[in-house]
């Protein structure tokens, strides 16, 4: 599709850094829709339910660097929750995502918020997205309310709609900007940046469902 | 349940348009408005399809075509009521006939209102009548299946025969209003027995306005419109004959015409006239399962009919099979119920120029263009010819019609005698699976062989699970499945007994997910097919405290919905059986254990079996549980389409617990020619989406997995162990089971350990197995052995040990 922003890495003198990405919200927000609009460009409007978990990778070009995000998208079932902490550990990005027509999906991605700023790494880039604004008619959480939410604690925040690919790109854009790309670490934590070593879910102590 | 058989009835066929929508409508929800022609096709299978009622004509089919045109199979006879009153007027002078008229419609309309239907739409000429002059109503329903009229632009009923009450709301009321209740179909009853009576068609020359204006009229007046209708619409010789009329029929008729719809009776209290009281008022019956899974004797209503001689044989065999099975033969033999309207030309499509307004103002209002008739009702009927059926099936003799079941003689060893023809259609049994099912007569053949082994089910089990390891019919799968399921006893009685109505906690999650399952499917797309699919999890959740709803138990029970659109009970309980058997412990709140396990079976097979792709994969990261999940938590029902799925899990179906793993395999193997190119990333994408499989070769290869398997590579601490006696040799095996045991006693390994392994452990056993020291178990695959390929393996086996021990 024409929006789709990704390119391979040019040459040698691209810096490439890749990212740890997790998608992280109630179900039926549209997680796995807006990851489908960045990666595929593609939009369904019966999106299949999530089970356990989809991976997916896209790249971005900024400026200089290559940036490949390595997505994680969860299953947004409250059941699912326990094995959530498997996919954001060592994420160095989080979107979390939350539908404006549905206030308590709001209330959830809060939750999640706090959870993300208590147990993932310290120097994780969230991203707060409300996601189906192309239904603005039946918006039920108030953009300045969300606006202000992020900005207490400081998260990005765009509204966004994969149905109509507004600021889907743009989200992961800023974030990609937000991250630190300086080779070899950067703001006291080693392993911020660069080489994501694959955090296989079998060997991380538990399952992976 | 079972559908009438043919006998006389040919098939007609209706066609009507839904309303269109524009593309860019949504609804509350966001998501676009489901088209009218799904809605009606919900609303059809659901509750029309399932109707049975001897003077009701079955329902058979519904088609979807383009722009909402839905194409309606029925049964259906020639002749009809307006037929006998326009030329034999005085047929139904006779009283008895009479009575008899009124209680044959009155019964099929008290059935309908039992389930909810107001007809509506009734008149002499859908009132047909069978080679028995048995009444048959036709085009019943319509008024249901179209969402109480709100789904189409043409207004339902004639006009002569609707109700003052009906026209005085306009033909765009919603339903719910008290002119809508079964007190409309009374009315129409009323006048119609009058007309049938008098054997005159009142108000012939009437146009539609004088009509409406007539039946308005009646709205001044108190009292039955039967006294007013006498007085003014009928001659001298009429009244006189009125006059002559018994008092029970009198005053049924008077009562029926009563103006107000307060007044009017219902039609459940029709039946308390005296004219009934010799007549069965049993309306219960018709709908008590007299198939596989009645809770009565099947063999009550047995009737076995002989041929008197002077007909065709085999039109007389066929005449003998159901309705639905000849509609579905006629459709593989060529039939098209939608092409065949357009031959008829009684679908024309306007020249969309044509259809173009003449004028358009500013303001965007536009006039001029013709109406589109195609959103206007056309009553007429195409007969179906059954010609070319009947040809095709002509060279078939009694003995093809009633097979012997002689599964004696198989298990003795001598050879069978399927039929005459046994030698070309086993000929056929090698042929693709698309040929096969395409093939009427092979079909046929195979339908009647299910058939009468699904009669004596469950006796004759084990020869259906003989026979279906060739294939199943489609025609018969769902209830071939839930035999090989195991389903039984009183599955309407279980279903209808679990509270699915009730708020639970889970309601929200079932409710967001339902909307995205297998939503390219029409029917589960449906409202109807959604109302279905939330009631079967409901109540398997319910049923199940033990368990929880986990996502992915929506695709899982979807295939099960969509094949039993018209049972649900029967959906729910298939889907019950199946998840013990193969989803054993998979929706525990806390599944990990069991679900790792699983997985790393999984890998243990892969490696086994294809030890490059292994390593090709574990090199790159490309674990199990990265993309598999899905896959065995939904046994693929998540992954696959619909289309495929029917075909896997027809094998499925046969194989043991550990059989789906061997699907995995197959899949993986069908697949590593570009997973072996493919690094990690390509490799999630190229799963993310799975690309299209060649089903048959995906069965044929996990079968011959499946076979090539030490059956204790498969072994899982977590798997469920069968303790039902009955089952014993079949394969899903107590031996199997037996093994598994004697091996976890000797040598438990712990999860973790199990997952660090990189190859299967297998049992002493089954190691002598391989080196045909021991023969194997032949009955053990899920399809038949063609002898053939029983070459040995090469194998190597190295000591490992130290030399000490």
């Amino acid at each position: 599709m024409a929006n789709r922003t990704a390119s391979r890495p040019a040459n040698g003198q691209n810096k490439i850094c890749q990212f740890k990405l997790v998608l992280l919200g109630e179900s039926a927000v549209g997680k796995s829709s807006l990851v489908l609009r960045f990666v595929k460009g593609q939009f369904h409007e019966f999106q299949e339910s999530t089970i356990g978990a989809a991976f997916l990778t896209q790249t971005v070009c900024l400026d200089d660097t290559t940036v490949k995000f390595e997505i994680w998208d969860t299953a947004g079932q409250e059941r699912y929750h326990s094995l959530a902490p498997m996919y954001y550990r060592g994420a160095q990005a989080a979107i979390v995502v939350y539908d404006i027509t549905n206030q308590d999906t709001f209330s959830r991605a809060k939750t999640w918020v706090k959870e993300l700023q208590r147990q993932a790494s310290p120097n994780i880039v969230i991203a707060l997205a409300g996601n189906k604004c192309d239904l603005s008619n039946k918006r039920m959480v108030e953009c300045e309310e969300a606006q202000a939410y992020a900005e207490e604690n400081s998260l990005l925040f765009m509204e966004t709609s994969a149905k109509t690919a507004m600021n889907v790109n743009d989200i992961f854009l800023a974030i990609a900007k937000k991250l630190p790309k300086n080779d070899g670490g950067s703001g006291g934590n080693g392993s911020s940046g660069v080489s994501l070593e694959r955090t296989d879910p079998s060997s991380g102590g538990g399952c992976c469902k | 349940m079972k559908c009438p058989k043919l006998g006389k009835a040919l098939l007609g066929a209706q066609t009507f348009c839904g309303i269109n929508y524009s593309n860019d409508e949504c609804g509350a929800n966001g998501l676009p408005l489901t088209p009218t022609s799904i809605k009606i096709l919900g609303r059809f299978k659901h509750q029309l399809l399932k109707l049975r009622h001897p003077n009701l004509c079955k329902y058979i089919s519904l088609h979807r075509s383009k722009h909402e045109r839905v194409v309606v199979v029925a049964e259906y006879y020639e002749k009809n009521l307006l037929e006998i009153i326009n030329n034999q007027s005085e047929y139904f002078r006779d009283f008895e006939l009479l009575s008899c008229l009124a209680n044959e419609i009155v019964g099929s309309l008290v059935y309908l209102d039992k389930h909810d239907i107001v007809n509506r739409n009734l008149s002499p000429s859908v009132i047909l009548f069978d080679e028995n002059n048995r009444v048959k109503l036709f085009e019943y329903g319509l008024f249901y299946v179209t969402g109480w009229g709100q789904d189409v632009k043409f207004p339902i009923g004639q006009l002569k025969y609707m109700s003052p009450e009906v026209i005085a709301a306009g033909p765009k009321a919603k339903f719910g209003i008290c002119n809508f209740s079964s007190k409309v179909d009374v009315w129409s009853v009323g006048l119609i027995l009058l007309e049938a009576y008098i054997g005159t068609i009142l108000w012939k020359e009437l146009t539609t306005a004088k009509t409406i204006k007539k039946i308005l009229s009646y709205l001044k007046f108190d009292g039955s419109a039967f006294d007013i209708i006498i007085k003014e619409d009928l001659n001298e010789n009429q009244q006189k004959q009125i006059k002559l009329l018994p008092s029970e029929i009198y005053t049924l008729i008077r009562q029926c015409l009563l103006i107000s719809a307060a007044d009017r009776p219902k039609i459940q209290a029709l039946y308390n006239f005296r004219l009934f009281k010799n007549f069965s008022k049993d309306v219960e019956k018709f709908d008590v399962r007299d198939d596989m899974f009645a809770s009565t004797s099947r063999m009550k209503n047995f009737d076995f009919k002989c041929n008197a001689g002077n007909e065709c044989m085999s039109d007389f065999l066929l005449e003998e099979r159901t309705l639905d099975e000849i509609y579905y033969l006629w459709c593989i033999a060529g039939g098209d119920a939608i092409n065949s309207f357009k031959k008829a030309f009684l679908v024309r499509p306007e020249p969309p120029v044509t259809t173009l307004p003449k004028f358009i103002s500013l303001e965007g209002e536009s006039a001029g263009q013709m109406r589109d008739k195609s959103n206007l009702y056309d009553g007429s009927v195409l007969i179906l010819s059954q010609d070319q059926l009947r040809k095709r099936l002509s060279n078939l003799t009694e003995e093809d019609f009633f097979p012997l079941l002689n599964s004696e003689l198989e298990k003795t060893g001598v050879s069978t005698n399927r039929s005459r023809n046994s030698n070309e259609f086993n000929q056929s049994e090698s042929l693709p699976r698309i040929i096969r099912e395409a093939d009427v007569e092979y079909q046929f053949r195979r339908i009647i062989l299910f058939d009468r082994l699904l009669l004596a089910y469950p006796s004759k089990q084990r020869d259906l699970q003989k026979e279906a390891r060739i294939d199943i019919p489609p025609f018969l799968r769902a209830k071939i499945w839930s035999a090989l399921l195991n389903v039984k006893g009183d599955i309407q009685g279980h279903f209808d007994s679990i509270d699915k109505e009730t708020t639970i906690a889970i309601d929200r999650q079932i409710e967001v997910d339902i909307p995205r399952c297998h939503q390219y499917h029409e029917l589960l797309s449906s409202p109807s097919g959604h109302q279905k699919l939330r009631r079967v999890l409901k109540a398997w959740v319910v049923n199940h405290p033990e368990y929880v709803y986990w996502q992915g138990l929506d695709s899982l029970a979807a295939p099960f919905v969509a094949l039993n659109f018209d049972d649900e009970a029967l959906a729910f309980c298939c889907l019950e059986n199946f998840i013990p058997k193969y989803l054993h412990n998979f929706f525990l709140k806390d599944n990990s254990e069991v679900i790792q396990e699983y997985l790393a079976v999984f890998s243990h097979l892969i490696s086994f079996h294809f030890p490059e792709l292994s390593n090709h994969l574990n090199e790159i990261g490309f674990v199990p549980d990265l993309y598999a999940i899905p896959w065995f938590l939904t046994m693929f029902a998540h992954v696959l389409p619909l289309t495929s799925l029917w075909h896997i899990w027809d094998t499925l179906l046969l194989g043991n617990s550990s059989f789906p793993l061997c699907l995995g395999v197959a899949i993986l193997e069908q697949l590593s020619p570009r997973l072996l190119q493919c690094e990690f990333n390509e490799c999630i994408l190229l799963f993310s989406d799975l690309p299209e499989l060649d089903i048959e070769r995906v069965v044929n290869n996990a079968i011959k997995i499946f076979r090539s398997t030490p059956k204790t590579a498969t072994y899982r601490r977590h798997a469920h162990v069968k303790t039902d006696e009955k089952m014993k040799d079949t394969y899903y095996s107590e031996e199997y089971s037996l093994k598994k045991e004697c091996l976890i006693a000797n040598d438990p390994i712990s999860l973790s350990e199990l997952k660090r392994e990189k190859l299967p452990r297998i049992c002493s056993q089954d190691l002598l197995e391989l080196l045909e020291f021991r023969k194997s178990s032949p009955s053990s695959s899920p399809t038949k052995v063609n002898g053939s390929d029983t070459s040995k393996p090469k194998m190597l086996i190295m000591d490992i040990r130290n030399p000490e021990e």
